[in-house]
């Protein structure tokens, strides 16, 4: 794998990208600052309010937890399946079809549950 | 110095620096930012071992799920009142003190292993030839799947259990009323 | 193999590549964003930009100057270094995630074989899937660095949803690492190369006239795929992050001028991303219809009576204009979606996410493994 190119490209595209911001400020200039408000965040028109206490819903933290959760799952799934096939010809194919389907099964109970206990239900 | 060992320094620069401003810094949404940056440098280190699959991985689970979940919720809390209750009092301080006390000793430990287990490897010419074995089978996806689908079934299914209790219990705690940050 | 080549001339001719493959991506947004705007107007009956140049097509040149004389403006509430780092970042997953995908045979010298495409990486998929899982970043750094709570609720809404896909998408991907056996894209284009072939209990099928591609063994994968990646991509129908209408413009809702372009070029480089994916695992990527790389390579040699070498050459040509035929065809599938279907609802979007398509998903794979574990075990 060519790690130096990745470096290298990511390096590039950063300058590029920090050139592009100072060439728009260049040739763009510095906002003027002719009203407090044209600086305020913006808020439909209104006087805007500083955010103190913003409350988000618990569900998209427990979203993003059993995202992490199936997402471990499915990585599983990856090194099994591109190797299923040599397995297969190496005549060990029913063990790992069975061991994955037993993983699968309990995968597929989680995910079951999940959704008939409501975690995943927005409204 | 050669192409392969510059990338290596280069690499672990990267990790260490982005590693220190996660304890350094002050503000933690930079903490988890740089947290972030620790994870790609170590799944780029894990390309310079030959472990393809698991530098993915560390990108796709690490990098890509778990630290995406720590910003996201860093940044959705007011975190003013935490920051000064963490960096404030005297217990804090006593917490530092012996961070300090842990890491000093966890980085002597490291050190002196560190020096053991290069000098045995150079007597030996193993490291060579291991390094020149790895170079010839790049093929260490299936290497991991015996290991992980034949060698380790138990633990592999285990694992799915203990990944679905840990999706029970999420949605368990996510239902529980109660606590500072409760809505009703 | 770490590094870049061998010699100073390879790795020369590999970081120009890089360049050339990145300034080829930042130059087809503009060509996009004309072909949406016309392909807009072609669908509600309209006429688009047409005053500017010949069909308008200087008015992306007009675009840019416009851009580049608007001031540079931040909000004060925010925090400036995350709201100037976001943008420079969108850049980055999507340009490094597209060179990984092969776009054309190599062509090869005497002394070097020039792959056509940024970098080989040998676990293609994982390393692409990888990078764009960084995206979620850009769009929360952007959100939270405007300080505005437009801005932090569409960040909060565009990284529940690009979470919640990403499952589908890695699961429709299991489908295809199974079919073909490997992580690397160049491996799975030279499987789907060649006429329609499939071995089942010992015995084996064979279509001259049709193509081996991976949409007649993964259908329902294929489907997955594509509707994971407009949502990838926050493309509408799934573009709930910036909902006019609720949200004023989401995560972007502060930006203005050249910073607003960059956040573009990286929602333009996701969809080209999702584009060579598809094409890469389901319509045979760079490959002609229904023949081999060498059978095209001989064809050219035999009917225009040329040496190898220039034969070499004339089919990384025909490849690459293949690839980017049907790579077109994707991208305008995907605007023509846009400007087709209505935005969901978020409590649907999320149903659709976790409880239509990722069981689908999950019975794909199974189906999938159990018809390669049945027709490879069992010869009759």
């Amino acid at each position: 794998m060519p790690l130096g190119g990745v470096i290298f490209i990511t390096l590039f595209i950063a300058a590029f990208g920090t050139f592009l911001i100072f060439l728009a400020r260049w040739t763009g200039g510095k906002a003027k600052k002719t009203s407090q408000a044209k600086f305020d965040v913006y808020e439909c028109g209104i006087i805007g309010e500083e955010k103190k206490d913003t409350k988000i819903s618990v569900k998209f933290y427990l979203t993003a937890i059993l995202f992490i959760l199936f997402d471990i799952e499915i990585i599983f799934m990856y090194p099994w399946a591109s190797n299923f096939k040599s397995f297969i010809a190496s005549g060990v194919g029913l063990y790992m079809f069975a061991s994955m389907m037993i993983f699968l099964v309990i995968f597929i109970f989680g995910l079951w549950w999940e959704i008939r206990s409501k975690a995943l239900e927005w409204d | 110095m050669s192409s392969d060992a510059f990338l290596f320094w280069f690499l672990a620069l990267v990790t260490v620096v982005s590693g220190l401003s996660v304890v350094l810094m002050t503000n933690p949404i930079y903490s988890a930012l740089s947290l972030a940056m620790t994870m790609i440098g170590v799944s780029a280190l894990f390309v310079t071992l030959n472990a393809y699959f698991l530098a993915g991985v560390q990108l796709i689970v690490y990098a890509g799920a778990v630290m995406v979940l720590f910003v996201m919720v860093l940044m959705l809390f007011d975190l003013k009142h935490e920051l000064q209750a963490f960096t404030r009092g005297r217990i804090t301080g006593a917490i530092k003190i012996a961070s300090v006390g842990i890491l000093s000793g966890l980085i002597v430990g490291a050190v002196t292993m560190g020096l053991k287990t290069a000098t045995t490897l150079t007597e030996s010419a193993s490291a060579a030839n291991a390094a020149v074995a790895l170079k010839t089978n790049p093929d260490t996806t299936r290497a991991l799947a015996e290991n992980l689908f034949i060698k380790n079934i138990f633990g592999f299914e285990a694992l799915g259990v203990l990944l679905l209790v840990i999706a029970v219990g999420t949605v368990a705690l996510s239902r529980s009323k109660g606590g500072s940050h409760a809505r009703d | 193999m770490l590094s870049m080549g061998n010699s100073t001339f390879e790795i020369a001719i590999n970081a120009v590549k890089t360049i050339l493959v990145f300034f080829m991506m930042v130059q087809a947004v503009p060509i996009l964003v004309w072909l949406e705007r016309r392909g807009s107007a072609f669908i509600q009956n309209r006429f688009g930009p047409n005053r500017v140049g010949p069909l308008g097509l200087i008015q992306l040149l007009a675009d840019a100057v416009k851009f580049l004389t608007k001031e540079d403006f931040a909000p004060e509430a925010g925090n400036r270094f995350l709201f100037y780092c976001a943008p420079v970042f969108a850049l980055i997953p999507a340009a490094i995630a597209y060179m990984a995908i092969p776009m054309s045979v190599p062509l090869v010298t005497e002394s070097y074989t020039f792959l056509i495409q940024g970098y080989e990486v040998n676990v293609g998929i994982v390393f692409i899937l990888g990078i764009s899982s960084l995206a979620a970043y850009t769009i929360l750094m952007a959100g939270w660095g405007s300080g505005s709570k437009f801005s932090l609720m569409g960040a909060l809404r565009a990284s529940a949803q690009i979470i919640s896909y990403e499952l589908a998408l890695g699961l429709a991907i299991v489908g295809v690492i199974l079919l073909y056996g490997t992580f690397n894209l160049t491996e799975m284009i030279h499987a789907q190369a060649g006429a329609f072939h499939f071995s089942a209990f010992g015995y084996t099928i064979t279509a001259p006239w049709a193509p081996n591609w991976g949409i007649f063994y993964q259908p329902v994968g294929a489907i997955l795929f594509f509707a994971a990646a407009f949502a990838e991509s926050n493309r509408l129908p799934f573009d709930l992050a910036e909902g006019e209408a609720e949200l004023v413009a989401g995560f972007h809702t502060e930006y203005g001028g050249f910073k607003m372009l960059m956040f573009f070029i990286g929602e333009y480089g996701h969809m080209m991303i999702a584009s060579g994916l598809m094409v890469t695992f389901y319509f045979g990527g760079y490959s002609i219809w229904a023949a081999t790389p060498a059978d095209v390579q001989q064809w050219f040699a035999d009917t225009l009576s040329v040496s190898n070498q220039v034969a070499n050459i004339l089919s990384v040509i025909a490849h690459f204009l293949c690839y980017t035929v049907k790579f077109a065809i994707f991208l305008w599938i995907f605007i023509h979606v846009r400007w087709t279907l209505p935005r969901f609802r978020y409590d649907q979007l999320m149903d659709l996410g976790w409880k239509t398509m990722l069981p689908w998903a999950l019975a794909n794979t199974i189906i999938t493994a159990t018809v390669i574990f049945v027709t490879s075990y069992f010869i009759l």
